[in-house]
């Protein structure tokens, strides 16, 4: 590991382009406009002469010398009368529930004067563990949308609610009623839908969801007769294999997973395991980026390797295998399958084996290889099964055959889209066009809105009432966060779908006192702590989650009311029923766990038809090009697609903003004569593309990891809604491209792409890939086997300094005198094992921190505001050793270095200010505006800054943004910029600056929770305990991949991870000691990382020496 | 300059005399206004939740002094035990039972307290400490402003040269005519300093820069003074008229009620928080007429809350939020924590509030530029001793500045003068 390293800021430097070096004498790399002011010809042209320019210039000073003399009067409006539980200027948190039909947490909501600005996880959740994802934290943005509903609509225009329901209670009363909704969690609200179809017998609910997960429920009855989607648990798993299968980005509940996965991959000398991670995929999904092995399948191909697996499986634990196995194109990947299978079966009862395809027969073959490996129970289970997937996709397809027969007469739509949301094959908006009445309950104008007669917004989650099962045995309460934001008598209003429902029953209730009696009446039950129904709420919606030990079906079920129409809530004697009733079905369970276990009683299952399944698995054709749809991490199924955090969120792996294109691999794109997008190019290609008979033009994206003859697009996008400022019109929806196979919904489809000559440019966050030769300085990696069996020094060497007395240790070497750090000493550590790119800390730093969005254009001009960004790293086939080898000479072995791999090893690296304690940054400020605190923390003072933009010059971590506009004022940032609107600007966080244009911004290490953390202390008069606070990042991050702390104290857990011995610091042989640190990432492979060049260094200095 | 020290010295001294004499009854008076000006005044008549003390030592069985000891500590203990004027007192306050302070003040707490109900009435209320002191607030009081002794000066001054200039031109004239010779043509003033500007063209210029430059330091000077509502010499500040013309001196002065009571989050939060009108009402359900401004100020009030003093009802419907003028203006990329301030570095309210006990109209009294902050900054000592979070750093610095003769660990030996401990 040399450490002669030659430092470059772009390939052109590297090549000399002619360009580059005329760029490299001006000081702007693009010419100012000055032109345009100062060129009489221009000025003839555009009407602005020197002399308007300078008059302007006059006027302007004049008026704004004159505007600041005004004296603003601030006004201090108390309350009338206070509510006791708020304090202004100090922030409550309460505990709610998140789920949008996709994603679950258990969330805490900060909320400043009575409005949320902020999530945090829950940690006491049994399902979110306290972690949460970028679609989580983003989604307080929801509330402030200014898209929203103010109130009901009739037949495109606004209405009152009493017009409302006059129309909908006739239609009611006379048709065929459906409710079509998303998955609903909320045992509550399934009583509140069974309220309605018992005073509409005529009505039916079907379940829908946008990304399916039919087919797992269907494999679940298939092979073990229960319509459910089972829980797993990766943290026990040693051996994990995903195919097509996104469990840490998107998949199912990927914040648990992700939690899970990195439990069972934490990694130190004292205990070197780690769950080795087997990858199958099209696609490079966030999940196959965190594989040890990944394995590149085409989408037709996947069925087979499931198919496969399961006959290895079965031939060395000694089942039967089924037929039909096909052909899988890549060699790689069938030894990868079989020495996968290998140790699953080795590491029997601790694997795992997900897949993402959504068609019946592959997922009954993944439950019988999981069956096989005796997982069940262990790292599999479906007694304690998620209830977040219901949707039938076959009920769905047999509701638009209903629809089109003119049958139904009203249908309600609840948390769905299914106009955008539906593949165009289904023709469910043709079908939408025979319902005589549509209702939906959307909170904006969406695709499925537009189309409804009546318009009855819902609430968003933060103003609602509600509960939820996520998962059996684990319950979960939602409470309203803020008063509802459309109740100012100009508005309407806006009204809890619940209250609709109940309202339209002639249930004489509001839904939060049907919510409690249902507690009451089933749910309080069922626990044995609280002996009174009163404390048990209190307590339980204190904590917002509540676990029992049972895993007991709650009833959807009409409850007994009174003659007033109002619920009856319990009596202690239907409690005491109740209890005994809950120990009755714990027994059951236990039996069918026990029957798992037992193969003599395991007669009550079904026989699953394997053979069946794996011609089904194995029946999808191949094409020239085969599509895999996916949903990106940021975008999840586009339900949230108006949210600009999201939007501008850079995809973990493409890095890409405010865009949807098609990934296809490098080779194809070179074959096929599109640009390649080499050498940090930013144009692409658009090709047209024809799936399902659907023609559109997208932009093409080079993808390594892309299998080859594939494509991957995103769901999310392209989005047909005026009103959606943000989203509408952005990239191609995807959605229409689903294929409908054996009554479910599928990603995979086949494709013929054609070229074309118009080109498509991209914004991206990134546009280098790989660390070219620099992995010693910023990106230390190693494998497990070495890290096992090799000395810290060997895989991660101390850097030293050569000088007159011999070589140093860098810290040694100093031109600085250091200070002391008396009180505390901050220190921040990543752990890259850990991190696996999933964005959550980019959107809760943003979220924390009132970090401006700024648009696409900006993003494609490196203007990004992200205080804390991810680097993506691939690796490459070239390195200087085998360049050296080859005698390709340096230049072309660099520029061969920039090329990733065929299917590379992924990388991730959060990046943020490092607050450098010999910070080049501070040094060159000329206005002192960025300093050093005794706490070791480099401090930025926006008041004080010019913005001469030295510092971000001078910063080797390229951290620094500079507010090239006044992004919360300007014009051109309106529609994307939340804080613009009235509604959006309430999510800022009253406690950090919003900062102007002209000014230089960066991480502050979340300076105001430390500030807050340490007067608690202080206020206490108490040493601050450690772990009491916590940056932004570090509270959102579902890995434990941050840590923050006090490195002065010896016993933190910080001080801990300092004297791990993975620990480094990132370019530490500048010598600006960094207050941030890295623990190294350790890959599960056989194969050493290590490059053995320290020993031919070594001997070279020796013969040196010799020579001397 | 030697007047200045001499007035000083003699404020000084009298200071000395006023305080060596109440040291005592300083303490009580800070006693009394945490545990019992709610309820009690100390030197009045005025009956508020409790009897106004005025004469209690007259009124009470003698020994008076260990009387009120005993009845301070605990009253209920000397209702129990029978006494005659004990239990009188009891029923004639309609039996409204008083704190009992046993276990929360000691013996000399409450001793002191007497001695300030016993002591005069408090003249002058306890003055600010802080960067502005208020000796300095004396220096200017009965001189004269320097602007009017300038122009002054200038004015005889002009009168002065026009005076000599006349007399000089009739003497030249007379002079002339005895010479027989022509009286010299009458040249303007300006054209004369228009010929004195020609031949001294040096000295002309020298002054010329000396004045651009000083028009240049006056601007540069002003440009700190931007924003800041607060004028320097007159050491006054902002002070708006209020949509109430409520009165801090009654309040918190003559009634002497505690900040706390009404500004009731400063120890919890970074506001100290403006009362909402509930806790207005708590007091002005009742008194519904004030003493100078009769019925219309609280009138206000009671419409705000919605409240008909008539019936004694609230009317919800009719209730209007009060808007006050913030006095206290800090930029928005200043982070102030009042919270920090008072419980933390137990800083008193007018430290940096002035003396609102004085105060009809609420007026800022400091100029709350970065400059006054630091200054006191650098001058305040941090309260580390008995608080455990500062005990490591307490340590550190003990050794940082060990043999040292008197070093003071002020704020901006901890840090307290970095930027990001207030703009982030």
């Amino acid at each position: 590991m040399s450490m002669s390293k030659k430092y470059w800021r772009g390939l052109p430097e590297l090549t000399e382009s002619p360009e580059f070096v005329k760029q490299h004498q001006s000081e702007f790399a693009e010419p100012l406009p000055m032109d345009e002011f100062l060129n009489e010809e221009e000025a003839k042209s555009n009407g602005t002469s020197r002399r308007d320019f300078l008059k302007v210039m006059g006027f302007s000073t004049a008026a704004v010398a004159l505007a600041a003399c005004e004296t603003p009067v601030n006004k201090a409006i108390p309350y009338l009368v206070k509510p006791e539980e708020v304090t202004p200027g100090v922030a409550n948190f309460y505990a709610s529930t998140f789920y949008d039909g996709h994603d679950y947490a258990s969330v805490l909501v900060k909320t400043r004067e009575g409005r949320p600005i902020k999530i945090e996880g829950n940690e006491m959740s049994g399902v979110s563990h306290g972690a949460t994802s970028a679609r989580v934290q983003a989604s307080i943005l929801g509330l402030y949308d200014g898209a929203r509903l103010n109130g009901p609509w009739l037949k495109g225009s606004p209405t009152t609610w009493k017009n409302a329901d006059d129309v909908i209670g006739k239609a009611v009363g006379s048709g065929t009623v459906r409710i079509l909704t998303s998955t609903i969690i909320s045992p509550s609200t399934k009583a509140v839908i069974a309220e309605f179809m018992a005073k509409y017998p005529n009505s039916e609910h079907v379940s829908y969801d946008a990304v399916s997960y039919s087919a797992l429920i269907n494999a679940n009855k298939n092979v073990f007769g229960k319509s459910v989607v089972s829980s797993y648990d990766f943290s026990k798993a040693k051996t994990i294999v995903g195919v097509a299968c996104d469990f840490l980005g998107t998949w199912l509940n990927s914040i648990e997973f992700a939690k899970q996965y990195s439990k069972g991959r934490k990694v130190s000398k004292e205990n070197p395991v780690m769950s080795k991670h087997y990858s199958f995929e099209s696609n490079m999904s966030l999940t196959g980026a965190n594989a040890d092995e990944r394995y590149m399948v085409k989408p037709s191909e996947l069925g087979k390797v499931i198919v496969a697996l399961f006959n290895e499986v079965a031939s060395a634990t000694g089942n039967s295998k089924v037929s039909g196995e096909g052909k899988i194109s890549n060699a790689d990947a069938v030894k990868a399958i079989s020495k996968s299978a290998k140790e699953l079966v080795e590491n029997k009862g601790r694997s795992i084996v997900v897949c993402g395809v959504n068609d019946e027969g592959v997922q009954t073959l993944v439950n019988g290889i999981n069956k096989m490996l005796d997982n069940y129970g262990k790292t599999v289970d479906y007694v304690h099964h998620f209830n977040l997937k219901q949707g039938s996709d076959k009920e769905f397809i047999e509701l638009i055959s209903e629809m089109n027969s003119g049958k139904v007469g009203v249908l309600m739509t609840y948390n769905c889209n299914p106009v955008y949301t539906s593949p165009a094959s289904l023709k469910f908006a043709a079908a939408l066009k025979n319902v005589p009445t549509k209702v939906s309950f959307a909170q904006v104008l969406d695709e499925t809105a537009q189309m409804a007669d009546v318009v009855c917004p819902d609430n968003n989650f933060l103003e609602s009432w509600g509960d939820a099962n996520p998962k059996a045995g684990h319950f979960s309460l939602q409470q309203p966060t803020i008063h509802q934001i459309f109740s100012a008598p100009r508005y309407e209003g806006t009204r809890q779908f619940q209250d609709s429902l109940l309202k339209w029953a002639g249930v004489k209730s509001d839904y939060y006192t049907y919510l409690q009696a249902y507690w009451q009446n089933h749910i309080f039950p069922q626990q044995g702590k609280f002996l009174d129904f009163p404390s048990f709420w209190a307590h339980t919606l204190h904590d917002g989650v509540l676990k029992v030990v049972v895993a007991k079906e709650t009833p959807a079920t009409v409850m007994p009311k009174d003659s007033a129409g109002k619920p009856i809530l319990s009596g202690v004697a239907a409690i005491i029923n109740a209890i005994t009733d809950s120990s009755k079905a714990e027994v059951a369970d236990e039996k069918l766990i026990k029957a798992e276990e037992n193969p003599t009683v395991a007669d009550a299952l079904p026989t699953p038809d394997y053979n069946k399944a794996a011609s089904m698995a194995t029946s999808v054709k191949s094409g020239q090009f085969e599509l895999f749809i996916y949903e990106k991490v940021g975008m999840g199924n586009g339900n949230q697609s108006n949210n600009p955090w999201l939007m501008e969120l850079p995809d973990p792996i493409t890095k890409t903003t405010w865009d949807n294109y098609i990934t296809m691999a490098p080779a194809d794109v070179k074959e096929m004569g599109l640009h390649e997008m080499l050498r940090q190019d930013k144009i692409g290609s658009i090709a047209t593309v024809t799936i399902n008979g659907i023609t559109e033009n997208m932009p093409v994206l080079p993808q390594p990891g892309q299998a080859p003859g594939t494509i991957g697009l995103a769901l999310g996008y392209g989005r047909n809604a005026e009103t959606l400022k943000v989203a509408n019109g952005v990239g191609k929806n995807a959605f229409q491209f689903l294929s409908v196979t054996n009554e479910t919904i599928q990603q995979i489809a086949s494709v013929t792409i054609s070229k074309t000559e118009e080109t498509h440019k991209f914004s991206a966050t990134q546009i280098h890939h790989t660390i070219m030769g620099r992995e010693e300085a910023i990106l230390r990696e190693v494998s497990l086997k070495e890290f096992k069996e090799k000395e810290k020094e060997e895989f991660n060497p101390s850097v030293t300094m050569a000088t007159h007395e011999g070589k140093v240790p860098i810290a040694e070497v100093d031109l600085w005198d250091s200070f002391p750090r008396l009180n505390h000493k901050w220190g921040l550590t990543i752990d890259m094992t850990s991190c696996i790119g999933c964005a959550a800390c980019v959107v809760a730093c943003g979220v924390e921190n009132n970090v401006a969005v700024v648009g696409k254009t900006e993003v494609g001009r490196t203007r990004d505001m992200y205080w804390l960004r991810i680097d993506r790293y691939y690796s490459s086939d070239m390195t200087k050793e085998k360049g050296n080898n080859e005698h390709l000479g340096t230049k072309q072995t660099y520029l061969d270095m920039e090329t990733p791999s065929h299917n590379p090893k992924v990388t991730f690296q959060p990046l943020m200010c490092q607050h450098c304690n010999h910070a080049p940054c501070e040094t060159v400020c000329p206005v002192l505006a960025t300093s050093h605190s005794t706490e070791g923390l480099n401090m930025m003072t926006y008041n004080r800054c010019i913005g001469t933009r030295y510092c971000a010059n001078n910063c080797p971590f390229k951290v620094r943004r500079f507010n090239w506009f006044n992004y919360n004022a300007n014009v051109l940032f309106t529609d994307v910029n939340p804080s613009q609107n009235e509604l959006g600007r309430m999510v800022l966080n009253p406690d950090v600056v919003v900062r102007s244009r002209g000014v230089m911004e960066k991480c502050s290490m979340c300076q105001q929770r430390l500030q807050a953390g340490k007067l608690v202390a202080k206020k206490a008069g108490a040493p601050i305990v450690d772990g009491s606070i916590k940056t932004a990042c570090q509270q959102a991050c579902p890995t434990n991949a941050i840590l923050f702390g006090d490195v002065n104290d010896e016993n933190s857990e910080i001080a801990k991870w300092r004297n791990n011995e993975r620990n480094y610091f990132l370019l530490e042989e500048l010598g600006v000691k960094p207050t941030v640190s890295y623990l190294m990432k350790v890959r599960n492979q056989e194969e050493p990382m290590l490059v053995e060049e320290n020993k031919v260094e070594e001997k070279n200095e020796k013969s040196e020496e010799k020579h001397t | 300059m030697s007047h200045l020290s001499l007035k000083s010295l003699v404020a000084a001294f009298l200071m000395l005399v006023f305080f060596t004499s109440g040291i005592r009854a300083q303490d009580g008076a800070k006693l009394f206004k945490q545990n019992c000006a709610v309820c009690h005044t100390s030197h009045t008549d005025a009956h508020g939740t409790g009897p106004g003390l005025k004469g209690v030592f007259d009124r009470v069985p003698k020994p008076a002094d260990a009387w009120i000891h005993k009845w301070i500590l605990n009253n209920e203990k000397v209702i129990k035990s029978g006494d005659p004027y004990a239990n009188k007192i009891y029923n004639d306050n309609a039996k409204a039972a008083m704190t009992v302070f046993e276990g929360q003040l000691d013996d000399k707490a409450v001793d002191a307290i007497i001695a300030f109900i016993k002591g005069p009435p408090p003249a002058a209320p306890i003055l600010a400490k802080g960067p502005s002191s208020d000796v300095a607030a004396t220096e200017n009081v009965g001189g004269i402003d320097p602007l009017y002794l300038t122009l002054g000066i200038l004015v005889i001054l002009a009168i002065l040269i026009g005076a000599l200039r006349s007399v000089r031109t009739s003497l030249q004239n007379t002079a002339n005519r005895s010479e027989g010779k022509e009286e010299n043509p009458e040249i303007g003033f300006w054209n004369e300093v228009k010929g004195w500007m020609g031949t001294n063209r040096r000295l002309v210029g020298v002054f010329s820069l000396i004045l651009v430059f000083m028009g240049m330091k006056g601007c540069w000077d002003a440009c700190f003074d931007i924003g800041v509502y607060y004028t320097w010499e007159t050491k006054n500040g902002y002070k708006p008229e209020q949509p109430i013309k409520f009165s801090h001196k009654i309040h918190a002065g003559d009634n002497e009620i505690a900040c706390q009571y009404c500004h009731n989050t400063v120890e919890k939060s970074r506001h100290a928080g403006i009362p909402s009108v509930n806790v207005c009402m708590n007091c002005h359900k009742a008194i519904t007429e004030g003493a100078t401004t009769g019925k219309t100020e609280i009138a206000k009030i009671h419409s705000a809350a919605g409240f008909n003093p008539l019936t004694g009802k609230y009317d919800e419907s009719k209730s209007n939020p009060l808007k006050w003028i913030k006095v206290y203006n800090l930029p928005d990329h200043v982070y102030f924590n009042h919270s920090q301030h008072v419980v933390v570095g137990k800083q008193e309210c007018a430290t940096c509030h002035g003396d609102l006990k004085s105060m009809t109209l609420a007026e800022q009294k400091n100029p709350l530029t970065m400059k006054w902050c630091i200054d006191c900054h650098r001058q305040t000592e941090v309260a580390m001793e008995g608080n455990p979070y500062y005990e490591r750093l307490h340590k550190a610095l003990k050794e940082k500045y060990k043999g040292q003769y008197d070093v003071k660990f002020t704020v901006d030996k901890i840090g307290g003068l970095e930027c990001a401990k207030c703009h982030y």
